[in-house]
């Protein structure tokens, strides 16, 4: 707030958040120029845990990119695999089987609740309460022992494969993901009646860091950050891929834009994508989980192309640039964070330096996924 | 003459260090310091499933001045290698250092030919006592590291170490 | 909608901008604009809803950049018939650097567009539109970041996430560490 700096002689400093800071998750860095306890100026500086993906993109075959996808984002890395094999599957035309399809949306939502639980738990921590943290790494846990019996690996999976997956799940797989979510139905309310309704809570979050739709749109935010701005927009449902047509989901949206809408829009999602396994597991048919005809070396046609897919955060967007041979021409790699990172300065300006805090921690940064 | 009455411990510096050493073994502070994948893994080891603090080294502190263990969690660029560097200086001694997960042994993953932009790995900054390899090791392989680091200081092995079948 | 699009491009561009197979593609249209009127289409792509979703560079350092435009001989093909653009242009090899802006859209019909504008590469410099669209700002750092590529009256071009020092463009295919 300019004129709020002003009426104070200019009397401000810069207070230097991060690389290593607790609220930052991660590498990032925020310079503020502070006027007391506000915020006058707050600049994110990146790049603190840039991993040149980009450039890997180009120095390695398109099948060996994909254990690069799951360490993006860390946190829901499958939907960055789907991202990843959808835009190649997509130039070289490979139909993929219809179960691993479903599969793929069962490993990607169940993906999407660990990465949402983990994001409550340490969006709960960053304001000051511990406990409900190990609440939501107990469910999580959960939901990793499922993704690990069939991916082989706890946090970043590289589970599919161009023109299918990895391997089949199991009946074990089936019924663990039904007892998770009969589970997780049982445990959510405890999450609501101790976070949600806890009047702290709803006293750092109500009103706070209000993010308009028009903002939102300016600076390319997307994910659960646009929907708490009232915005009813989905990849998965506006632009449809995978079966996702075939299964019947609600995109919550609430139109406050405030740190309490962007955390209600992810409570709710757990409790969507809790639906959407449910009805993927009901429908989940009998088949190969691998396209028959995928060549051993892929070469894309030469030609660029786009894909998006809703990842945990927004949309992550990938756009590949082929000459034709085994190697990626370009590699670009649109992360939802980075867009949703960068309204931060704007949207900080004049708020209490513990509100802005809050207002970060809703807007469920990856810093690797920033920083690529 | 008196030599039996001046035999008393306080002289004698070897045995207060060993119980040093062992207050030190069984309650490392970690440092909160997440810098990439390998960070999710360090905090699930800290929380309900897995539980550090079993083993007295849950007290996890966001200041270097009130650790006296390090675990470089993910992977360090060149950016961030400063930063990192200074955070090691600022750690009182006596102080260890955990290299967690691949990009901390080496650069894991990230090292290729014409790489710009990372360090391969932590002991290029400074000494590194615990390797913990894996991409991203998971919670058990670091409470073993803990653990092992644990007999560096002490000299001997507080739980049984797990043989592979 | 599109068809509006369209034609409000086609005051604009010299250019007819195509049609792509989404199916194929994942965008629907291809537009090719010269630097100055880089601001222009984003104006237009703004005023009508649209969102930058992300800015990119291509460096096609000794090759010929790879185009959507149909070849006068390959005209026949038409528009739409995605696979059949699979071609590659036959240009003679110049050296060029792309900046692929794609927008998007939130509301109304599904609509991806694809603006792109070839540049000389020994001068890359077209202006921001940064102005215009805020978040535009972080995504021409990352592309100047990584091409040396020069977006005028852009307020800081600073490294974003390269070092503050860095002096090298890693993504530039002649780039050696």
């Amino acid at each position: 707030m300019n004129d709020l700096a002003r009426s104070q002689n200019q009397e401000t400093f810069v207070l230097n958040l991060g690389p290593q800071h607790p609220a930052t998750h991660g590498v990032l860095r925020v310079k503020l120029t502070m006027d007391g306890e506000y915020v006058v100026h707050a600049e994110p500086v990146l790049g603190y845990v840039h991993r040149m993906h980009e450039k890997m993109g180009e120095n390695r075959t398109w099948a060996q990119f994909m254990p690069n996808t799951a360490r993006l984002d860390y946190l829901g890395a499958l939907s960055y695999n789907h991202g990843y094999v959808k835009v190649v599957e997509q130039a070289m035309g490979i139909e993929v089987p219809e179960r691993a399809e479903y599969l793929r949306v069962i490993t990607v939502e169940l993906n999407r609740i660990a990465s949402h639980l983990l994001w409550y738990g340490a969006f709960v921590l960053d304001l000051g309460g511990f406990t409900p943290l190990l609440y939501a790494f107990d469910d999580r846990e959960h939901v990793l022992d499922l993704l690990e019996s069939v991916t082989g690996s706890r946090l970043t999976f590289c589970y599919f494969r161009f023109g299918g997956l990895y391997n089949d799940v199991d009946d074990n797989f089936v019924g663990g993901a039904r007892a998770f979510i009969k589970r997780l139905r049982r445990r959510l309310p405890d999450y609501h009646n101790l976070v949600t309704k806890n009047i702290i809570l709803i006293k750092r979050l109500k009103d706070v860091g209000v993010l308009s739709a028009e903002m939102c749109r300016k600076y390319g935010a997307t994910g659960p950050v646009l929907r708490g701005s009232g915005v009813d927009y989905d990849v998965r449902r506006n632009e449809p891929y995978s079966v996702y047509p075939e299964l019947d989901f609600e995109v919550p949206v609430y139109g406050e834009g405030d740190s309490m809408a962007r955390y209600m829009v992810r409570m709710d999602e757990i409790e969507q994508c809790m639906r959407i396994v449910e009805q993927a597991l009901d429908k989940l048919p009998e088949g190969p989980v691998v396209a028959e005809k995928v060549p051993k070396i892929l070469k894309p046609p030469p030609g660029d192309y786009y894909s998006a897919v809703e990842a945990a955060r927004g949309t992550f967007g990938i756009r590949i640039v082929s000459d034709g041979t085994n190697t990626p021409y370009r590699m670009k790699l649109r992360s939802p964070t980075f867009s949703n990172l960068s309204l931060f300065g704007e949207a900080s300006r004049g708020m209490l330096l513990p509100d802005a805090l809050a207002l970060m921690g809703s807007l469920d940064l990856v810093i690797p996924e920033i920083d690529r | 003459m008196g030599k039996e009455s001046l035999q008393s411990a306080i002289i004698r510096f070897a045995p207060l260090d060993k119980l040093l050493d062992l207050g030190r073994a069984n309650s490392l502070w970690p440092m909160t310091f997440g810098l990439a994948c390998c960070a999710i893994e360090m905090m699930a080891t800290g929380a309900a499933r897995f539980d550090l603090a079993r083993f007295g080294a849950e007290v996890f502190r966001p200041s270097p001045r009130q650790c006296d263990v390090m675990i470089v969690a993910g992977t360090i660029s060149k950016k961030m290698a400063p930063a990192v560097q200074t955070l090691y200086d600022q750690m009182p001694e006596p102080k260890w250092v955990i290299a967690m997960g691949n990009c901390a042994i080496s650069g894991g993953p990230f090292v290729f030919e014409g790489q710009y932009g990372i360090v391969e790995g932590a002991d290029k900054l400074f000494p590194v006592d615990v390797f913990i390899p894996g991409c991203p090791p998971r919670p058990e392989a670091l409470i073993e590291g803990i653990l092992e680091l644990e007999e560096k200081v002490t000299g001997h092995r507080r739980w049984p170490r797990v043989e592979a079948v | 909608m599109l068809d509006e699009l369209k034609n409000e491009f086609a005051s604009l561009v010299p250019v007819p901008l195509i049609e792509t197979d989404y199916r194929f593609k994942g965008y629907h249209l291809d537009v090719e604009v010269g630097p100055d009127q880089v601001v222009a289409a984003a104006e237009l792509l703004d005023r009508r809803g649209f969102f930058l979703e992300a800015i990119t560079g291509v460096d096609w350092l000794g090759k010929a950049p790879l185009s959507n435009q149909p070849e006068v001989e390959a005209g026949e093909a038409g528009e739409g018939g995605g696979a059949g653009k699979a071609e590659a242009a036959t240009a003679p090899p110049t050296d060029k650097m792309e900046v692929v802006y794609d927008y998007n859209r939130t509301v109304g019909e599904l609509c991806r567009v694809a603006v792109r504008c070839r540049l000389d590469r020994a001068n890359p410099e077209l202006p921001t539109v940064s102005r215009l669209i805020p978040g535009a700002n972080w995504h021409e750092r990352e592309t100047h970041d990584f091409f040396g590529i020069i977006f005028s009256g852009h307020p800081d071009l600073s490294p974003l996430l390269l070092p503050e020092d860095a002096d090298f463009h890693p993504l530039r295919k002649d780039f050696k560490a």
